[in-house]
């Protein structure tokens, strides 16, 4: 049994049966996989990676179906099973993770129900006071804290991350053969994801568990793997070591998926600073504060700190970059920055007026001169209107121009961002995500605005399409002197786009610093984290297990006194209980953390 | 805990207020329109003198929030005013020329309490048979969407929802009362009489609850969890028990809620018309033949207030089904 | 030109209604209801034989088919030797009249509420939500008959009822929605470009969530020529002389032993006329979940 593979995959065809005709999805795969072996499957998205690993536990949606081939487990024919025999391998031998794990349990059953019977029913043997015992220690094993308590609580009171250590537990429990994670870290924070990663590594060790790790991610992959399977359009490219594949990649296609591999550190241009030290946008301790019903009382309610104590300059002619990760606070400084909302203390300054001391009227009148383009290409365009209403619309809110006049700057503004004349007339389903994105820059731009706030604008486009708008930023920055701010939650694109980042945890900006400083000598113990939790194929200069942060971040109901940071901080002392810190300067840097004070005259006197 | 306190507190404090609205609504419509109460329970041979002697013994012709506040008074102890009409021995009798016989008249709550049981018999008889037929079809059809059983549920329930109850009274008094002599139909001498107008009320019942359920079992077999449970390794089976029948309820509560019971509530009244059965119905829509306002009153504020205490209970319980909803 | 017309019929409304018409159901009960329809507009003007006619001679005369050789009442006629079919006919008119009304009135009333509640939320929210559910407290018999059944009913005191009936439902419905969409970007991104609340909740959200809800209203066309029935028969809808179905059903039952189609046939007609608008609504509501991909 230890010299048979547990998985052989021979010759595996799947096809979609459409009403169009039948499309084929998966061509000719083969591959062994060895007990304890941990082996990647790499591809862009649409190749058939999550295709594969549905075809090997047989959950394959309505039109597609195996139509050659085997799958063998140890060497027995998965297909020619009976129900029961394939129902009991299945959750017995063979564990799937998927990449959703919010749709993964019924939501009104507690979480400690739904494993306790998956394990009984894979494992009759066992009592319901030993399977209980068992997910228990499970849940300490993948780092959950409070087992007991979370043992009786629904999954949507779990977090992204709890939830895939949650689904992990529900996998590992009856001590599979073959664990199936498919891009299980798709829709964590980077940090998070590192940790998973790490946890999946450290209990493979443990349950010497063979593993197919699917992912959209080359770096991931090659941070867990032992051998990497390649996709393209349903066929496997080339099966080689991470090593291997990095240092000489057989085909172009593999080639190319590792240069789309945004580098960090190695890059050839990052903007420049601004030459003007002209502040076009300051915001002085700004704070927002939520109030949402307490479940645990009768009548009261729970203070949510979104944003506490932010200040920051950013200069005019400048690209700001501000980055964090879920729960930090950037989507509610979007909207204070935008003036969606106004904060509860503090003020923002635009030309050095204050907002908060203007009229609505003057504010509206503002609008021209800021604007704000979101993320999602599909939701931010109204789909009943046509692409020259939607550019026109601003115009005619602000009476700036109708009819022909409009007609002529939404022309003007649609050449300059590359869009053709005849979209003009499209719905927005008529055009593609890149399309879009030009249409709401096109939107932002038609009352020549001096400040744009791109909140995750790029996130949701492919690196070449990231690429070309930021071409287009550029090229639009340098005409028309813009100021750009990007809020993002990926250090990447910050890294090729910003000048200045500030770094966000916890409703505060815990560090502000030039583009190359940050990258190499970041001051706060979080940028390290963010940094060593970076997927990329360079070395990475900060190494996830001294840098890594455990666990995650405190929710912002309940926020550590003093330094916010401290229950997860790696310097921390006595004084970070009780000192607030806020952001000191260290030459270019604006660090908040007490360790940088720069000397004692300087705090008592700020 | 905490939720199950500040719920019913919310929940109690909102329905009082509504039923206080609606109360206050329905008096002052019934008070406002024309004609005058008094001619009715005088009669026509009364002088107006003898009206307005009367009228103000009665008190209706203080200001309307001052007769509301009476009223609500009232109420609390438990008295709905008197008839305008019926008398205590049951016989309607429109007075004559003198103020006698006022205090003969009877008491509305003693009207509706005589009355109610024979309701409930009929309504509680209708849910039986509407979810005996229901359930099971709703259920088989929600499982197999793309089967026959589906597409014959669907007819049934388009052909009973475009059936006027009153003209399936009438065809089902017709074919099987007096054609065929399988069941009674008019009146009420004993249970049987409660079985045909509650075959019409069911049929209307189901119309509605075969689609609902069969649409949100469909809906539930369809979420990702089911299919991923069995990839888990659970068994189909347990799936549709413990989780597909779970999820698919909770639509269903707010529908009996909302919907059924305002359905039921007001097709009651009108199928006792039509099989003539002595439920809170007929003497509702002989009331208002016969104007009797204060019947009318009382019977609006009762089923206001069934209808609250129903949603609220269906709240609570899909409340302790999905424990999102306490959030 | 071509542009515009590829336009629609790949528009939200223009791929629901081009599902629905794949069904049979939707063009049989399109068919159906066409043609009643038709005959409903068209007969009772064309043809000499009236609907309110008196005619002692001739009555109780059985329909056609029963051995009664009178061409002229295909459907046989009444007590009062009124033809059957003309009374349906104009009862028909007289239900879908008073149906369709009855819906535009409480799709707009509802749809304005429900869209002003869900898009501003907070206190404007909770209070229309509490009159909408104090609404939905009354069952629609008991406001019939407190409404109409004290005053003497016209057609729009009972369109009034009816609207009053059902505009709760559609506030829900709407505003359900409209909390949906207002958390969409497109209306983030209006409110940044400037727009005003009501160029937001008109221009944006309305366009966007009523189309769906309308389609579903043809059910409720339904529904309402019941309710008109039903309050024609208990004595609190349009008083006679006009023919509703509610008076040719009531009058009918005293002669149900004997003749029987003075209440069968009419009902009969009202029945196909549900029976197929039921079957354009639902194939409308199947198409609606199809392309929405849910419940709304």
């Amino acid at each position: 049994m230890a010299d048979q593979p547990v998985l052989s995959v021979c010759n595996l065809d799947v096809t979609a049966h459409l009403p169009s005709g039948d499309a084929p999805v998966l061509s000719d795969v083969s591959f062994d996989l060895a007990t304890g072996e941990v082996l990647g499957v790499i591809g862009e998205s649409g190749a058939g990676m999550t295709v594969l690993s549905r075809a090997i536990v047989n959950w394959l949606p309505n039109p597609l179906a195996v139509t050659k081939g085997e799958i063998l487990f140890y060497g027995k024919n998965m297909s020619t099973m009976s129900q029961e025999e394939a129902r009991v391998l299945r959750g017995k031998e063979i564990a799937y993770i998927g990449s959703d794990p919010t749709t993964a349990l019924d939501p009104t059953v507690p979480i400690g129900q739904h494993l306790v019977s998956k394990l009984m029913a894979v494992s009759p043997e066992l009592s319901k006071a030993q399977a209980r015992q068992r997910i228990l220690d499970l849940f300490d094993a993948v780092r959950i804290p409070s087992p007991k308590a979370r043992f009786n609580e629904f999954p949507f009171q779990f977090s992204g991350g709890m939830m895939q250590r949650v689904m992990i537990v529900d996998a590992l429990s009856a001590d599979p053969t073959l664990l199936i994670a498919d891009n299980i870290t798709q829709p964590l924070d980077v940090t998070i994801a590192k940790q998973i990663v790490r946890l999946l590594n450290g209990l493979r060790d443990d349950f010497d568990t063979s593993i197919i790790f699917v992912s959209a991610s080359l770096p991931m992959a090659c941070d867990i793997s032992q051998r990497l399977l390649v996709l393209q359009k349903g066929r496997v490219l080339e099966q080689a070591t991470p090593q291997t594949l990095i240092d000489t990649p057989q085909t172009n296609y593999s080639r190319r998926l590792i240069e789309k591999v945004p580098r960090i550190w190695e890059v050839d241009h990052i903007p420049s600073a601004s030459e003007s030290q002209r502040p076009i946008l300051s915001v002085r301790n700004a704070a927002k504060t939520y109030h949402t019903k307490d479940h645990d009382k009768v009548f009261g309610t729970q203070a949510v700190k979104a944003v506490r104590d932010v200040s920051f300059d950013i200069l005019e002619g400048e690209n700001f970059g501000i980055v964090g990760e879920s729960g930090c606070g950037k989507s509610t400084l979007s909207r204070l920055l935008s003036w969606i909302e106004a904060p509860d203390r503090g003020d923002i300054f635009f030309d050095g007026k204050s907002i908060s001391a203007m009229s609505a009227k003057e504010i509206k009148g503002l609008r021209c001169q800021f604007q704000l383009i979101l993320q999602d290409p599909y939701t931010s365009l109204p789909a009943h209107m046509t692409i020259t209403q939607i550019i026109g619309e601003p115009l005619i809110i602000h009476r700036l121009a109708s009819g022909k006049a409009l007609r002529e700057r939404v022309a003007e503004v649609m050449q300059e961002v590359g869009l053709a004349l005849d979209t003009g007339d499209k719905l927005p389903f008529q055009l593609s995500a890149s399309q879009r994105q030009r249409v709401n820059i096109a939107r932002a731009m038609v009352m020549k605005p001096r400040l744009l706030i791109l909140d995750e604008t790029l996130s949701s486009l492919d690196q070449l399409e990231q690429a070309r708008l930021l071409e287009l930023f550029d090229k639009l920055q340098a005409e028309h002197k813009f100021t750009y701010i990007f809020i993002s939650h990926d250090l990447a694109l910050v890294r090729r786009a910003c000048a200045r980042i500030g770094v966000m945890y916890l409703g505060r900006m815990v560090e502000i610093a030039e583009n190359q400083e940050l990258f190499f000598e970041p001051r706060h113990p979080y940028s390290r984290a963010m940094l060593s939790a970076m997927p990329t194929i360079e070395k990475n200069r900060y190494d996830a297990k001294t840098h890594l942060l455990d666990g995650e971040p405190p929710s912002p109901v309940d926020i550590p006194s003093g330094c916010s940071f401290r229950t997860r901080c790696p310097n921390a002392v006595e004084a970070c209980k009780t000192l607030d810190p806020t952001l000191r300067t260290n030459g270019t840097t604006l660090v908040e953390c007490h360790l940088y004070e720069v000397s004692v005259q300087e705090t008592q006197s700020a | 805990m905490a939720f199950f306190l500040s719920f019913m507190l919310r929940r109690l404090t909102q329905g009082l207020l509504i039923i206080l609205i609606v109360g206050f609504v329905i008096f002052a419509l019934l008070r406002i329109i024309p004609g005058d109460p008094v001619r009715i329970i005088v009669g026509p041979m009364a002088t107006e003198t003898q009206i307005e002697e009367i009228a103000k013994d009665l008190g209706l012709r203080d200001p309307l929030v001052v007769q509301f506040g009476r009223y609500l008074v009232e109420l609390s102890n438990g008295d709905m005013g008197n008839s305008f009409i019926k008398n205590k021995s049951g016989a309607n009798v429109v007075m004559g020329r003198s103020s006698e016989g006022l205090d003969n008249k009877a008491s509305v709550f003693d009207l509706i309490v005589a009355a109610a049981p024979y309701s409930i018999q009929l309504a509680g008889l209708s849910v039986v048979f509407a979810l005996m037929f229901s359930l099971p079809v709703g259920i088989a059809a929600g499982l197999r969407p793309d089967s026959w059983i589906n597409k014959i549920s669907f007819g049934i329930s388009s052909i009973f929802v475009s059936l006027p109850n009153i003209w399936l009274g009438i065809l089902l008094i017709l074919i099987l009362s007096t054609k065929l002599h399988w069941l009674p139909a008019i009146g009420y001498k004993g249970f049987s009489y409660t079985i045909l107008p509650a075959i019409v009320l069911a049929i209307e019942l189901s119309s509605v609850i075969v689609r609902a359920l069969s649409s949100s079992v469909t809906s539930a077999m369809q979420e990702t969890y089911i299919q991923a449970g069995v990839v888990r390794g659970l068994s189909v089976g347990h799936m549709i028990r413990h989780h597909v029948l779970r999820n698919a309820a909770i639509p269903m509560l707010n529908l009996f809620g909302a919907q059924l019971g305002g359905l039921l509530l007001g097709s009651i009244f009108v199928v006792e018309y039509i099989f003539n059965y002595p439920g809170l119905g007929l003497l509702t829509i002989n009331a208002v033949f016969q104007r009797d306002f204060p019947v009318i009153q009382g019977v609006a504020i009762l089923t206001t207030a069934v209808l609250v205490l129903i949603n609220i209970v269906v709240d609570l319980i899909s409340a302790s089904i999905d424990r999102r909803l306490q959030y | 030109m071509e542009k515009e017309k590829a336009h629609f019929w790949h528009t939200v409304n223009g791929r629901m209604l081009s599902t629905a018409w794949k069904r049979p159901g939707f063009k049989l009960g399109l068919f159906v209801f066409v043609f009643l329809l038709l005959m409903a507009l068209i007969l009772p003007a064309l043809s000499d034989v009236s609907a309110t006619k008196i005619s002692v001679r001739e009555r109780f005369l059985p329909p056609v088919l029963m051995g009664n050789a009178n061409t002229a009442h295909l459907f046989g006629t009444d007590q009062l030797g009124r033809d059957l079919l003309l009374r349906s006919l104009v009862g028909l008119q007289n239900a879908l009249l008073i149906g369709v009304l009855a819906v535009v009135g409480m799709f707009i009333f509802g749809a304005v509420i429900g869209i002003v509640s869900g898009y501003r939320g907070g206190l404007v929210d909770t209070i229309l939500m509490r009159i909408t559910d104090a609404q939905m407290s009354i069952p629609v018999v008991i406001l019939a008959i407190t409404i109409l059944g004290v005053a003497r009913p016209t057609p729009f005191s009972v369109i009034v009822v009816l609207v009053l009936a059902g505009w709760p439902t559609y506030a829900r419905v709407a505003r359900s929605a409209a909390l949906s969409e207002s958390k969409k970007e497109y209306v983030r991104a209006a409110k940044i470009i400037g727009a005003s609340n009501l160029r937001i909740m008109a221009r944006h959200i309305a366009p966007n969530i009523l189309p769906p809800i309308a389609f579903i209203g043809v059910l409720d066309v339904a529904r309402m020529m019941i309710f008109e029935a039903i309050f024609g028969f208990i004595g609190i809808g349009i008083q006679p002389p006009t023919p509703t179905f509610g008076n040719i059903l009531a009058d009918g039952t005293k002669y149900l032993i004997n003749a029987w189609w003075i209440t069968v046939i009419p009902g009969l007609f009202l029945f196909a006329a549900l029976l197929s608008l039921n079957s354009i609504g639902n194939a409308l509501e199947k198409a609606r979940n199809d392309v929405f991909g849910g419940h709304s």
